[in-house]
């Protein structure tokens, strides 16, 4: 206490100087107008700056809490959209009674677990049976169709991915559906190809490709992917098919499984070779 | 002490009088009262140092509309010349109380010393001015022009003091 009070003592003058300067600095900014003008704008820079890096670090800090609402709220949207819905009259005498059923209900999940250089690749996500999540139900990202359940528990489900040499998706391209597959050779992550396609076909590179309706599995008009490479090969009927899917397998955090609420009722009236 | 106070008005005078209204050139606004500061007696304690180093400098932001432009500009000129003095051998002469000047500490250290803080000072007041409006080659010019202006006259200055005091 002593050394420190000794220490004090001895720059008691360093101390004044900093007052004083205080005071000068005051004086300085405070009654020179154009100082005065300058200090006010780099303050206001400053403070600006300081709110942005504030709001950024919130953002950030707030933004596994904003997917999450995202997801709830692009969840909710794909319920209610008309394209995955069916219309169907509750009373068949006016049209103002009408109301959509919605036919899918989408639970959104996030991805614990992913590989994509395997020859057939799964992902994990979080939630299971306990969500109503079973075999057999599609899942998708918010890019495009991601996979397919293959098994589940009460809490994880496993995902066989689009990249997967077991996994069949029929494609509709330009609004036409294809009785082929998409298969994925295990030659380049997101690349798939699309088999039997003739070239009498009206497809060119850049088409679309999206889930058509013989699927009970995804809503129509999911995206699959795009065209990348379309080869009319001499030797054969079909063109050599390419495609880049359109979910990025690589990033894959957030998907959604698509529950069709009416595939039983639906399984029952489809033929037995399905 | 008569004399020293004589010198004081005279120095303060030259300045706030003379040297602030001469108009040869925008370059030149030379602050030669700051040799006040340099050429205090080395016995003085440095808190009061320190004050007498604020007085002047709100005294001369008074005679130029400055407010806290050459008070901090003292400040920190005196708390320099602390430090370029603690490196100097001084101890005789404060204990002589004497004054830091050229026939008592000798030519180079007090050229030496001057010299270093008349351009601090000058730099650091047009810097403070210059704020908002910063001109590189302007403030460069006025602040080297001003401190030779000042180094000049601030050698006339001691030259006759020393005369006048037949030393």
């Amino acid at each position: 206490m002593q050394r420190l009070l000794a220490f004090i003592e001895q720059n008691l003058y360093l101390l004044l100087f900093i007052v004083l300067q205080i005071i000068c600095g005051f004086l300085l900014f405070g009654l020179n107008p154009y100082q005065q003008a300058t200090f006010t704008h780099a303050a206001s820079n400053l403070t600006a700056a300081s709110n942005q890096l504030s709001s950024e670090v919130t953002g950030y800090i707030g933004l596994k809490d904003q997917n999450k609402l995202l997801q709830n709220q692009i969840s909710t949207q794909f319920q209610n959209s008309p394209q995955n819905s069916f219309l169907y009259l509750k009373d068949t005498f006016t049209i103002r009674d009408t109301s959509r059923r919605p036919l899918f209900d989408a639970i959104p999940a996030q991805v614990v677990y992913n590989t994509v250089h395997k020859a057939n690749n799964v992902f994990i996500i979080n939630k299971g049976s306990d969500e109503g999540i079973q075999r057999n139900m599609g899942v998708i990202s918010s890019e495009g169709v991601a996979g397919i359940v293959l098994r589940s528990n009460s809490q994880y489900s496993t995902v066989m991915s689009l990249l997967n040499t077991d996994m069949k998706v029929i494609p509709n391209i330009n609004g036409s559906e294809y009785f082929t597959e998409l298969v994925w050779d295990n030659a380049e992550t997101s690349h798939l190809k699309i088999k039997g396609i003739n070239k009498l076909e009206e497809i060119e590179e850049g088409d679309k490709v999206y889930t058509g309706k013989s699927s009970l599995l995804f809503p129509a008009g999911i995206p699959v992917g795009t065209i990348s490479k379309l080869t009319a090969l001499e030797s054969s009927q079909y063109f050599e098919t390419e495609m880049v899917t359109a979910t990025n397998f690589r990033k894959l955090t957030y998907v959604y499984v698509i529950i069709n609420r009416d595939a039983e009722l639906i399984e029952t009236l489809l033929p037995d070779d399905k | 002490m008569i004399n020293r106070v004589l010198y004081w008005v005279l120095v303060l005078a030259l300045q706030f009088f003379l040297l602030n209204h001469l108009d040869i050139s925008a370059y030149l606004i030379p602050q030669v009262f700051i040799i006040l500061l340099i050429t205090l007696p080395l016995h003085i304690s440095k808190i009061k140092q320190v004050l007498i180093a604020f007085a002047i400098g709100l005294l001369a932001d008074f005679f130029v509309s400055t407010p806290g432009i050459h008070a901090s500009a003292c400040l920190w000129l005196i708390l320099l010349r602390m430090f370029i003095l603690g490196r100097q051998d001084l101890k005789q002469h404060e204990a002589n109380k004497l004054p830091y000047y050229v026939n008592v500490v000798g030519l180079v250290p007090f050229i030496y010393t001057v010299t270093i803080l008349v351009l601090f000072y000058h730099f650091y007041v047009f810097w403070l001015e210059s704020i908002g409006a910063v001109n590189g080659v302007t403030f460069t010019l006025t602040s080297l022009f001003s401190s030779f202006f000042a180094l000049t006259i601030i050698s006339v200055v001691q030259f006759v003091s020393l005369r006048n005091s037949g030393e």
